[in-house]
This record gives structure tokens, sequence and C-alpha cells, in this order.
């Protein structure tokens, strides 16, 4: 650049003298720019993209802030927090019925009695993975590296297995019934210890800590935190996938529709209009009940992997997919048509067009791109819609079935206990709630954020 | 005008025909027959069949129950209340009459309850006012209707003893209450959101500081010339809202043992009655369409610049 340029660009800033000056050129006016002129031509802001943009008026937003984290905490909740807890959403715990908030069992609160002048205990009708009554035959204790060996002679249920290293004999049983009434003796003939590990062995574990049901237990005995855990992680899954689903099948439609127009476009949006009228709660219903048997057929009997694993989900959260992949992608479609018809216009769709790119292209290279907010904000919203679709059906007992469980289908199995035990209903209605609240709020703070033009 | 109208009735029965299609298709796409129980050999099965028209091609059946419904008659009962006419357990043994009377009740406390909450938060933007009928609206939006039938049910019923617990004919307006409002809980504060913000878009417009500036009474301003003009927005969501009642009034009379037609739906479906799943479907589904058709129709009354006969372009 030369300086003359230089100058002309200062010019703005000058007065009149310094205009006059300009009058008269000298040599060293057209000279190379220096390099540190240079560097006060070059933009010292870099330029914000769309996304940082958006980012930046999202952070602002607080009240999405604070949404955006408390649905982080809940997917903490329902995706790492199984691993944290001791219980299993499906095992029934005998001992531990009918258990209200933080309460333990009569057996848990003994075993950490028991715990605290023994280095292990094991017990018959106590969590984690206990057993039902243990059969005779040879079970080993695995303490770190030690291994302790012995033979169970006779058949025992209900007891108590105590493990004490420092005591002469390290293994001894107790009746729990005789634990309870105070008065017990160790009985340390039940076993012979063995010094080496055999083969084929039942290999005990040790629990040396005693983990309160934070939300109680059902009936059945199974925990209710770990039921919500996993019913929260349904919940987030259904709404995530079924979203993607509207998300995929709508844009698709839609910008077929709105880039083709013409007869092409009529038809489709009749289609579009036909749907949308159907009242889905009754086809939802309907196709519950008939997809129940094909499907369940179809996971017993195929052989890919993935088949299988859908077929743990069982066959209530499929037919929601299919649903939602035949009846609610409308709404989305309409959105996407309507962002289509108005970018198709614009020039740079006519130059892909006169650059020779077919249809599919300017689809996925053009429009798709520039209506990525739209289709942003409308995927976030439908989550909290998925999620209460999935919980009304299941609170019909329609949706997931036993043992697995989901928010809807736990607060359906508390209402007929409710003037019993309302923290029962209280606790996956709740969490329910707040992930359906922070859904939505996370997706209002995106449309100010995403879409400024529709920002009041 | 009227050419429009008659497009969107032709549309509604076309939807009306592909519902009913798409049901009679699923019902019979669940495997077995209805009359299957543990006992019954293949000729009792054949002989039940028989006698209600199942052995016929699917086509002829579909035609039947077609035609049947054009004539006033859909059929008897196979198994619920066997040989009964599903027309008499739908409108005359009251459980229409039921849903009915929960749903219109609803709607219009959804819609009388939730328009001028919405107006208020407006009018009062920023204030307390406003900020309470946020949050309370919004966990409104979040609460499912399963959650506020039953906490109603422990407060007001069980707790305080206001109300009773049970409601089954909902012949008391006290036996009314926690029903209708469990309903009405969602649609109303999303319809108290919309109005919000669209009668804050009103009110930042011209002609209302022009009203203003006449001297005309807050009152006046606020529901002649703004409401009228932010109602749109409210009536698009009056259609899926009757939709949106008839699941709510599902899950309701489950929860508070009312004997309604959504709940005879749903067992329905587990006891594939299938003349009472294709009469509850086509009545519930023509419910729906037509308030559809009537809030199309409604836009024109609401907002005359709207071309209905452009709308689609």
């Amino acid at each position: 650049m030369f300086r003359k340029d230089f100058k002309a660009f200062q010019l703005f800033h000058t007065k009149t003298e310094d205009i006059e000056q300009l009058k008269t050129f000298s040599a060293e006016d057209f000279e190379l720019a220096s390099a540190a002129e240079k560097e006060n031509m070059v933009e010292k802001r870099k330029s914000v993209s769309y996304w940082k943009d958006a980012f930046r008026r999202f952070k602002k937003n607080h009240v999405s802030v604070v949404a955006f984290f408390l649905f982080l905490l809940i997917c903490i909740f329902a995706f790492v927090g199984p691993y944290l807890i001791p219980y299993s959403y499906e095992e029934q715990y005998r001992n531990s019925m009918k258990l209200g908030p933080f309460e333990n069992s009569e057996a848990e609160i003994m075993a950490e009695e028991i715990l605290q002048d023994c280095d292990a205990i094991y017990a018959t009708s106590l969590q984690p993975g206990s057993l039902t009554g243990l059969k005779k035959g040879l079970y080993t204790f695995k303490d770190g590296s030690d291994w302790y060996v012995f033979r169970l002679k006779k058949n025992l249920s209900d007891s108590v297995i105590v493990f004490d290293k420092d005591f002469d004999y390290p293994i001894y049983f107790i009746k729990e019934k005789d634990y309870m009434a105070g008065e017990y003796e160790l009985n340390a003939v039940a076993y012979e210890v063995h010094s080496e590990q055999p083969e084929e062995i039942t290999v005990l574990e040790f629990d040396r800590s005693v983990f309160p049901h934070v939300f109680g237990t059902d009936s059945a005995g199974r925990d209710i935190m770990s039921r919500s855990m996993y019913g929260a992680r349904v919940s987030i899954l259904i709404g995530i996938i079924a979203s993607l689903i509207v998300l995929v099948i709508g844009s698709i439609y839609g910008s077929v529709a709105g880039l083709v127009g013409g007869k092409v476009d009529f038809v489709m949006m009749r289609i579009v209009e036909i749907i949308y009228s159907v009242p889905d709660v009754l086809i939802v219903l309907l196709l519950q009940v008939v997809l129940q048997e094909p499907l369940q057929n179809w996971f017993d009997t195929s052989e890919v992997a993935f088949v299988k694993s859908l077929g743990t989900l069982g066959t209530g959260i499929i037919s929601i997919f299919i649903t939602f992949a035949l009846l609610y992608w409308v709404g989305m479609s309409r959105i996407v048509r309507g962002q289509v018809l108005m970018l198709k216009e614009q020039e740079f769709v006519t130059a892909a067009n006169v650059l020779g790119a077919k249809n599919g292209r300017i689809i996925k290279r053009h429009l798709l791109p520039n209506c990525v907010g739209q289709l942003v904000i409308a995927t976030c919203l439908q989550i909290p819609s998925a999620i209460f679709l999935e919980s009304y059906l299941s609170f019909l007992g329609l949706g997931i079935s036993a043992p697995m469980s989901s928010l809807g289908s736990l607060c359906s199995d508390a209402i007929e206990t409710i003037t019993l035990y309302p923290y029962r209903l209280i606790f996956p209605a709740v969490i329910l709630s707040l992930l359906v609240l922070s859904l939505n709020l996370v997706g209002d703070g995106l449309r100010d954020a995403l879409d400024p033009r529709l920002k009041k | 005008m009227t050419g429009y109208v008659l497009k969107r009735i032709g549309i509604s029965f076309l939807t009306l025909l592909l519902v009913a299609a798409i049901a009679f298709a699923l019902m019979n796409a669940i495997p077995g027959s209805p009359f299957y129980t543990e006992k019954s050999t293949p000729e009792m099965i054949a002989r039940a069949e028989a006698k209600y028209g199942l052995d016929k091609p699917l086509p002829v059946q579909f035609y039947n129950y077609i035609k049947g419904y054009f004539s006033g008659d859909m059929g008897v009962s196979l198994k619920m209340q066997e040989g009964t006419p599903v027309a008499d357990i739908i409108f005359n043994q009251g459980k229409f009459e039921l849903s009915l009377k929960i749903g219109i009740a609803a709607l219009m406390v959804a819609v009388c309850l939730g328009i001028p909450l919405g107006v208020l938060a407006a009018y009062n933007r920023g204030k307390w006012i406003d900020s309470f009928l946020r949050v309370f609206t919004t966990i409104g939006v979040a609460v499912p209707s399963f959650v506020m039938a039953t906490l109603m049910l422990i407060v007001f019923a069980v707790n305080l003893q206001w109300l009773p617990v049970r409601s089954e004919q909902l012949e008391t307006f006290s036996s009314c209450v926690m029903p209708v409002l469990a309903v009405a809980f969602y649609p109303m504060c999303y319809i108290a959101k919309l109005t919000r913000t669209s009668m804050l878009d009103a009110i930042g417009q011209d002609y209302i500081r022009t009203a203003r500036a006449k001297g005309l009474k807050t009152g006046k301003i606020l529901f002649k010339h703004a409401l009228r003009n932010s109602l749109i927005p409210v009536i698009t969501y009056v259609g899926p809202l009757t939709a949106g009642i008839i699941t709510g009034s599902f899950v309701v009379e489950t929860t508070f043992s009312i004997p309604g037609l959504g709940k005879y739906f749903v067992s329905s479906i587990m006891n594939r009655d299938y003349p009472i799943i294709m009469g509850t479907t086509v009545v519930l589904a023509a419910l729906i369409i037509v308030m559809n058709l009537f809030v199309d129709i409604a836009y024109k009354i609401v907002d005359p610049r709207i071309n209905l006969a452009k709308a689609e372009d």
C-alpha cells in the first residue's frame, strides 16, 4: 500500500489545512508504507462468528444459563448417578420395602452396627448385590489380596455373615432374628477354612458401607432414587432422539417442498395439513398397542446386536419414536419450508443454481445451514414435548414397561399409594418438571440468542 | 370466503376419513383375534368372528363401518358391553357428556383466565406482578397435568378436605373444580404467556400511542385496541389446545376415576373392542377437526386483513 492511499484514508479525520497540503505531492508520498503504518490498517478486532455472537447473547440471559446448568445437573443425575449408588433400578430388596426418604431397613441398620467392629459384612438380606440365601458349597471372601475360602455345610437363609480378620475364626454367621433379639452365638462350626484358593467358587464381594435410600423404596423394595435416575435417563434419551427424528424428517420434507415449489409443494403441503389435523393422541395410543407384539418378536428373533439393544429399552419407547416419525415432523417441516421459501430467492441460491448445483446440494450446502438457528430452536423446544408425551403414555400404562422405569411410570406407580407415601410421587414429578422447565427456558434463551430479530 | 370454507370442510372430511382408515388399519394390525382367550377353540373364535362380520375381507369391513357412520349406525360392542350399540355407549351412557363437560369447562377456564392474566402481565411489565406471573406460568407449562391433578387431590381433597376425593359423576360444582383445573392449568399458563408476548408487541405500536394521546381510558385501550390485535396467536393455539385437552382428560379421568370417554377409549384399546375403538376415535377426531375448522374461520373474523383464499401462499 502506498503512503498516499494511507493519507487519503486519513482524510476523514483531518482538518481543512491538512487537505490543502494534500494538493501538492512530493516524492516521499509515493514511498511504500512501513510495517508500522500497515499495522494501523489491520482490523484490530476479529470478526465475530454467528455462533460466537449467539453464545455471547445467550450468556447474557442469566435465566437460560441457570436453566442450562440445571439441565446439565439432571443429566449428571441421570447418566452418572446410577454408577455412584449401589442400588439397581430393577432389584427388589426383600427387607427394604416401603421405606421413606433417607431411611434404611432394620437389616441395613444392623449391618451398619456390625460394621463398626468388623471389617466386612455380607448378609443374605442386605444390599447391595445381596443374595436371597446362601446354598451349601464353596465360597470365597476376597479382601484386597487376601483370600478366605470356606465351605458352607448347610443352606443358610436370612443369615448375616460377618468377617473379622482379628478373630480366631474370621468368618461367622448370625441368624438375623437372633441378632435382632440381642442374643446370638458365633456359629463357627458351619464352615471349614481353606488356605488356598480353590477352583469353581463363588466370590462374595465386601460391602463396607450401607447407603441410605435417599428417595425411599417402593412397595416391591426397589430403590426409588435409582429408578428415578434411570427414568430421567429414559426421558432425556426419548426427548433427544425423538426430536432428532423430527428434525431430520421435517427439514428434508420442508426444504424439498419449499425449494421445488409448484404442484409438488401444493401436494406436499396438503399432506402436511391433513397429518396436522390428525388427532395424535388417539393414533399414539393405538400404535402403542399394535406395535407391542410385532416389535417384541422382532427383538427376540433378530440377530443384529443393535436391534437387540433396542429390545432392552422395551417396545413402548420404540413405538413412541415411530409415532414421532409418523406424525410430529409436520410442525418442523412448516418452519423449514417458510425459511426455504425466503432463502431461495436470494442471490447465493441463484448463483449455486447457475453453477449447476443440483437441488440436493443446494439444500444441503446452502439452504439448511442458513436456517440452522431456526432448526436448533425448534428441535430444542421439541424435546420437552416428547418428554411430556412419553410421560403421559407411561402414566396411562402404555409407555415403558416394568422393570424399566420412566418418570411417567414412576408417577403412575405412586398414584395408587399417594395418600400413604406422597414422596413417591413428589420426587419423580419434581425431576420431570425441572427437566421440562429447564429445557423450556434453555429453548427460550436459544431463540433470543440465535434469532435476534425475534427478540422484543 | 365461501369457497375457502367449503374447501376446508372438504379437507376436514378427508382427514376424518384418513383417521378412520389409520385407526382401522392399526387395530387390525394387532396380531390374533379379539375373541382369543385361553379356553376358546378355533371354531368358537370363527363363530364369534362371523357373528360380527369380522370374517369378511378388510376393505368390506371398512366400507361397512363408513357406510354405517353416515346412517348413524356405529356397530355394536364386541366384548366390553356385548351387543350394545356403540352409539348408545358413547352418547347415551353419559360418557361423552361427562368428557364434554370437563373439556368445555377447561377450555373456558383456560381462555377466560389465561387471556386476562396475559394482559395483566403485559400491562404491568417489569413490575412484581409481571415477574410473579412469569414464574407462575413458566412453572405451569412444565408440570404435567397428572402431577397437577394428583397434587390438587392431596392438598385440597385429602389434607384440607375442601373438595370431594371422588368425583365420579361431576354433579356438584365442587366435584368439577379439580378435574377441570387439572386439565385447564397447562393451557391457561400457555395462553397467558402467548397473550403477554403479543400484547407487549401490540402495546408498542403507534396506534396505541395515538389512542393514548386521544385520551382514551386505559381499559379501553387495552381491551379494545391492543387485545384485539394480539389475539391471533392465541386463536392459533386453540386448535391444538382442543387436542391437548382431550389428552389431558384421558389422564385426569384416570386420576379422578371419572368414567368418561377418554378412560373408556383407553380400556377399549386394551380390550380390543374394535367397534368401540373406531367409534371413539371417529367421534374424538371429529371434535378436534371441527375445532380446527372453527379456528381457521375465526381468523377471518378477528383479523379481516387475513385473506383466506390466499392464506396458504
